[in-house]
């Protein structure tokens, strides 16, 4: 079991299940739990894990004076870019050509390491001639090759005349060497046909169509299947005999509107025997009936892959993870959604990425803006909730009185059952104004192992984080003032108080807190624990005040309207803090 | 940290242009603006145009989403295949940060173990979205699992931003409503689209595949479906629990049967716990997935059999052929590693062996027909019943237009396998709904039959098909049209008329399989085409009235009703008005 060190994370005041809407699990012991005790949040409930975020994942407006988790921020896209070559693309370039990246940047299929184009060197078939000029009138050929794994393109049968743009090659070739049209070339040869006059378009057209049926089913991938479609689909839209309703009974359900009625009927009355003049009025969209038009009739004989599989190894077929990141590939024919074999997958170019500047959804303030240049990491903006609501830390406390003798407790230490433990909490205080904090939690932990939690001192200021060198220079003044700031150095000291601070600092104030963690037997007929049912983890609400004061530090205030008076502040949310493992058994 | 905050502070105190341009944007000032809820707020977020130059195209973009139990697949409306996948894992209901994942220790054999829970299928649930079985069902918890997977694909495959989009939704169209309101929910609370499309699946794939009428087979993770489509309207659902879970589990037997350690065990009591796993889920998926194929179908049974008894007959005839033809093949083992088990292992299978899960799953051919309950009947039979079902037009429509769809569908061999199936039962029994000895008695007797009987016992025995009979006819009605058009064929108007018709016979009565680009693609065939979906809701309408605002699609007029999806196509003022329905999520 892994050591566990001690976390906090913090509950996004935006996920609170009356925002949510309906009280969806009524039924679940968990919520009638919570009900009992009064809005507890807890943290082991399924739905918690969607809402709790780690200090540093969160942000915080500084004009609603709330928290922002991702799941509450608006995004803007500053600048897409490939993560490979750290090329910036351009915004118009996402929709025609994918979200991937278009230069020559690959993963390799097996091992998703990075690709790189190498030459390969046909073995000189005179060994002979071995003139100088050789190598410059030698027509090399290229492969896509990992470092990592060895894997080379051309163990799937594919090479590359030309060592750059490897991307619109690789579009023009199958797997095994073939060559395939991309959708461009289609359109072309479409346009061809069509701007054909007469009784040569006509011609040529059946002449395609019958090759199309032929070979058309095998050589058809989904990307020509869906275009065909397409354009089938709106010449019939197009047509003005077809009338308007192509689409019209998707949205038909009742047999209320007078086209969907006539048309029932003439599927009953219809057929060959019906008056050609009264079928002329049914003008629905009729069906694509060649492999031009999209049908498509697959090959339902899989025989000869069965004895592929037959013949290949466990470790020639992909793995699903491979095939999961496979990107969707246009280019083959219908395989089911999922190349199976080593051999039919491709290189993966890679996914681009994003900067984003992020907003406030309610006031619409930015929150955080990075640099635009691909290259610098660095934020124009960036208001993380660190800098404004007070860290908490955690540390096992080992009093020498109650724990024998006194052996340093280690952090992932695992607790004791049914013995109590002390750990000390340590608020620091991030910004310029001194904090009230209020803390609220539950004495006994939801769920099957409820673990006895006391907070010695629910109640207490935090010092205001004022210049380091303020401090040091005041220290010796603080110190003669007798606030209760405890010394490692003086034993004598350490004994926990109900209701005091165990330690101040410049900004920081830590308390202690006494728990006992419950004993894990499992009865009989009881389910077995589940995953980090071990933890002890204490929900803890977290109410914050604090006042700004106007005209002096701003630190606070971007919007200071009222500047005479002091304006009053508080956040509160839940937070979970997972303590450590109880021992088992 | 506190030198990146006062910086950041500083930035805030003066007026930057940004800023300057949300003010104008958003005459709210931020003091006075409730910030708890910001999802409910019901001001209109203003589809900005700040920073982005693509800002008056996004409008135009539809997102086209299509839910499944096991994965959920997104893009743009127009393309031919979605941009991103996304498959829900245990990995999403972890917390954000808790990257225990990636630690090496997981991968380690007996971790998954540890993550065993009560109720049932513990083993793939976190595998899945939902359980149709709404009565356990944590909505609020497929809700977030939607939420998450949504935001994963928009970051990670869509790369765009959160400015409100329209969207449809691909949905099967057995979703019950509840869950479709969380998902709903979800969507319209989270993303804010302007409005959701909702789309049935069968209909989607009818669409995908260039036809107006089908019959689905959609071999799916949870059950199978076969639906029939009859211009594209759903008339007929069927379903059985033979699906993709009973595969990976039949699969999970057949390798802990192999284990070194239960045979071992098995030599001691045979007695086995259902319940218990000695693999993992992924390790199992990943073998179905990889390994497992389907025994062909003998096309061409040699002499014709007796429909009386056939499925076990007839696995009797084909391990007998698979053996003769593959007898040095069938000596081939195949050895697989696994690594979840208790002691990492590899273990030898015959080949054969691997086509059993498929078998087992689908087919239990080694039972008879009267074993089965009615929501695991094989799937031949099932299919074969579908049809039987469906009126005489319809059917004749629905046989040649057979769409195989799911995730199963790319096991090896299957497709073929149940369609040679069903053709057979076709072939054998006619489209007579009544079996059994009764039934043949009477067929036999000369004296019992009827006229109808009559037909129907001469199709059944001997091998004369109603389809090949249905042909026959229409071919008949050929003749007869093409008669009946040279005596009024003199009209020059109708000549005019028939010119941009087809005149070509719609191809019906045969047994066809067809290719579906997808139901995904067939959806994005349709948001491109502009056409009206089932139901479009808005987003307004949804968080003021929920699903309870729906009216019942019968009282909806839909000419009126119906809004295109083109873009400027929508009258906001107009569809405000209108009523809206949940289109066959709501019927009930």
């Amino acid at each position: 079991m892994a050591p566990l060190n001690p976390y906090t994370y913090i509950q996004c005041p935006c996920s609170d299940s009356a925002s949510l809407g309906r009280p969806s699990d009524a039924t679940s012991p968990t919520s009638a739990e919570a009900d009992d005790e009064d809005n507890t949040f807890d943290p082991r409930a399924p739905r918690a894990n969607f809402s709790l975020y780690p200090l540093e994942y969160l942000l915080y407006c500084e004009d609603c004076h709330q928290i922002r988790c991702p799941r509450c921020i608006a995004e803007e896209i500053a600048t897409y870019f490939c993560p490979s070559c750290l090329f910036e693309v351009p915004s118009s370039n996402l929709k025609s050509e994918g979200n991937r990246c278009t230069r020559s940047c690959f993963q390799c299929p097996i091992c998703i390491g990075p690709l790189s184009v190498t030459s390969i060197e046909t073995p000189p078939s005179d060994p002979n001639l071995l003139a100088p000029d050789r190598a410059a009138t030698q027509h090399s050929t290229y492969s896509l090759i990992c470092s990592y794994c060895n894997w080379s393109s051309t163990e799937i049968g594919i090479q590359f005349d030309k060592p750059n743009s490897i991307h619109a090659q690789l579009a023009k070739i199958r797997n095994g060497g073939a060559s395939r049209l991309t959708a461009k070339e289609r359109k072309e040869r479409r346009k061809e046909l069509s701007h054909r006059g007469g009784e040569a378009a006509v011609a040529a057209a059946a002449a395609a169509a019958a090759a199309s049926e032929t070979s058309g089913g095998q050589d058809m991938d989904l990307e020509t299947q869906f275009a065909n479609l397409k354009l089938f689909y709106n010449s019939q839209l197009a047509d003005p005999n077809a009338g308007d309703n192509g689409f019209s009974s998707l949205g038909d359900l009742g047999f209320s509107s007078p086209s969907s009625l006539s048309r029932i009927m003439n599927l009953y009355t219809g057929g060959k025997l019906h008056d050609p003049r009264a079928k002329s009025k049914l003008g629905a969209m009729r069906e694509a009936i060649t492999a031009d038009e999209g049908l498509l009739e697959p090959d339902l004989d899989e025989s000869s892959l069965i004895s592929q599989l037959h013949r290949s190894d466990f470790l020639d077929t992909a793995s699903s993870t491979q095939v999961c990141s496979q990107p969707p590939n246009l280019g083959e024919p219908h395989l089911h959604g999922a190349a199976r074999f080593n051999s039919s997958l491709r290189p993966a170019p890679y996914l681009l990425r994003t900067k984003r500047s992020k907003r406030c959804p309610v006031c619409r303030h930015i929150i955080s803006k990075p640099e635009a240049k691909v290259q610098t990491t660095r934020f124009r903006i960036r208001l993380v909730a660190g800098s404004y609501i007070p860290s908490i830390s955690i540390r096992r406390l080992n009093l020498p009185g109650s724990n024998g003798p006194g052996a340093p407790a280690i952090l992932g230490d695992l607790l004791e059952p049914l013995k109590p433990v002390h750990f000390l909490l340590t608020f620091k205080n991030p910004i310029f104004e001194s904090l009230k904090v209020t803390l609220g939690a539950p004495a006994k932990t939801p769920g099957r192992f409820p673990s006895k939690v006391t907070v010695l001192c629910p109640q207490f200021d935090i010092d205001a984080n004022t210049d380091v060198w303020d401090e040091a220079l005041k220290d010796n003044d603080r110190e003669s003032s007798g606030r209760s700031r405890r010394r490692a150095g003086t034993e004598s000291q350490f004994q926990v108080e109900v209701g005091k601070i165990w330690e101040r600092g410049r900004n920081w104030v830590s308390i202690v807190v006494e728990v006992v963690p419950a004993s894990l037997k499992l009865e009989q007929g009881q389910d077995l624990l589940k995953e980090d049912e071990d933890v002890l983890e204490i929900p803890m609400f977290v109410r914050i005040e604090w006042e700004v004061e106007n005209g002096g530090d701003d630190a606070t205030t971007g919007s200071g309207r009222d500047k005479d008076q002091k304006e009053k502040r508080e956040l509160a949310y839940w937070c979970v803090l997972g303590l450590g493992r109880i021992k088992q058994g | 940290m506190s030198g990146l905050g006062s910086g950041a502070v500083a930035a805030g105190s003066t007026p930057l242009p940004h800023r300057s341009v949300a003010n104008i944007r958003s005459p709210h000032t931020s003091s006075n603006v409730n910030p708890s809820t910001p999802a409910s707020s019901s001001r209109p977020l203003p589809s900005s145009s700040f920073g982005s130059p693509s800002s008056l195209r996004a409008d135009e973009d539809i997102l086209i989403l299509e839910l499944g139990t096991r994965k959920l697949q997104i893009g743009f409306a127009g393309d031919a295949c979605p941009r991103g996948t996304v498959w829900f894992t245990p990995s999403q209901l972890r917390r954000v940060g808790d990257f225990r994942d990636w630690s090496s220790e997981s991968k380690t054999n007996v971790d998954w173990k540890t993550k065993k829970v009560t109720g049932e299928r513990w083993w793939s649930r976190d595998h899945e979205l939902w359980e149709y079985d709404v009565r356990e069902a944590d909505l609020g918890l497929i809700g977030d699992k939607v939420e998450r997977a949504l935001r994963e694909a928009l970051t990670r495959y869509m790369l765009i931003d959160s400015r409100p989009r329209r969207m449809v939704c691909v949905l099967p169209s057995g979703l019950p409503l509840p869950m479709l309101s969380a998902v709903l929910d979800s969507l319209f609370s989270r993303l804010q689209p302007p409005t959701v499309s909702l789309l049935s699946l069968p209909v989607a794939l009818t669409v995908g595949a260039g036809v107006r009428s089908s019959l689905i087979v959609d071999l799916g993770w949870r059950e199978t479906v076969i639906t029939s489509v009859c211009e594209f309207r759903e008339v007929n659902t069927s379903r059985s629990v033979r699906g993709g879970r009973l595969l990976v589990e039949q699969t999970h037997k057949l390798l802990a049967k192999h284990l070194p350690e239960n045979q071992k065990k098995k030599a001691d009591n045979t007695s086995d716990n259902a319940e218990d796993y000695d693999l993992s889920f992924e390790e199992c998926n990943d073998i179905a997935t990889r390994m497992v194929w389907c025994k062909p179908h003998l096309s061409s049974p040699a002499a014709p059999k007796s429909g009386k008894g056939l499925p076990t007959l007839h696995e009797q005839d084909e391990s007998d052929v698979a053996a003769a033809g593959s007898s040095t093949e069938a000596l081939k083992t195949v050895r697989i590693p696994l690594r979840s088990c208790r002691s990492p292992t590899t273990i030898e299978l015959p080949w054969e062996a691997l086509a059993e899960p498929s078998e087992n799953t689908f087919f239990d051919s080694q039972y008879t027909e009267s074993s089965f309950d009615d929501h695991e009947l094989p799937l031949p039979l099932l299919v074969y019943r579908s049809l039987l079902h469906l009126p005489l037009d319809v059917r004749a429509l629905c046989m040649s237009r057979i769409i195989f769809t799911g995730g199963c569908a790319s096991v090896l061999g299957l497709r073929g396998r149940i369609f040679g199936e069903v053709s057979k039962l076709i072939e054998e029994r006619g489209w007579d709904g009544v079996q059994g000895k009764g039934a043949d008695q009477m067929r036999a007797n000369p004296k019992l039959r009827g006229k109808k009987g009559s037909r129907q016992a001469s199709s059944g025995p001997k091998g004369v098909t109603s389809p090949s009979e249905a042909v026959e006819n229409r071919e008949q009605d050929g003749v007869w049209h093409d008669a009946a058009n040279t005596t009024h064929d003199v009209c020059p108007v109708e000549e005019q008329l028939k010119r941009g018709q087809d005149t070509r016979p719609r191809v019906q009565g045969r047994m066809r399989a067809i290719e579906s680009v997808g139901a995904w693609s067939g959806a994005s065939l349709i948001a491109h085409l502009k056409a009206a979906p089932v139901s479009t809701i808005e987003r307004e309408a949804w968080l003021q009235y929920g699903a309870a605002g729906a009216s019942k699609p019968s009282e909806v007029d839909q000419k009126s009703a119906r809004q295109s999806l083109g873009p400027g196509g929508l009258i906001r003022g107009s569809a405000a008005s209108n009523s809206w329905t949940l289109g066959v999520w709501g019927m009930n």
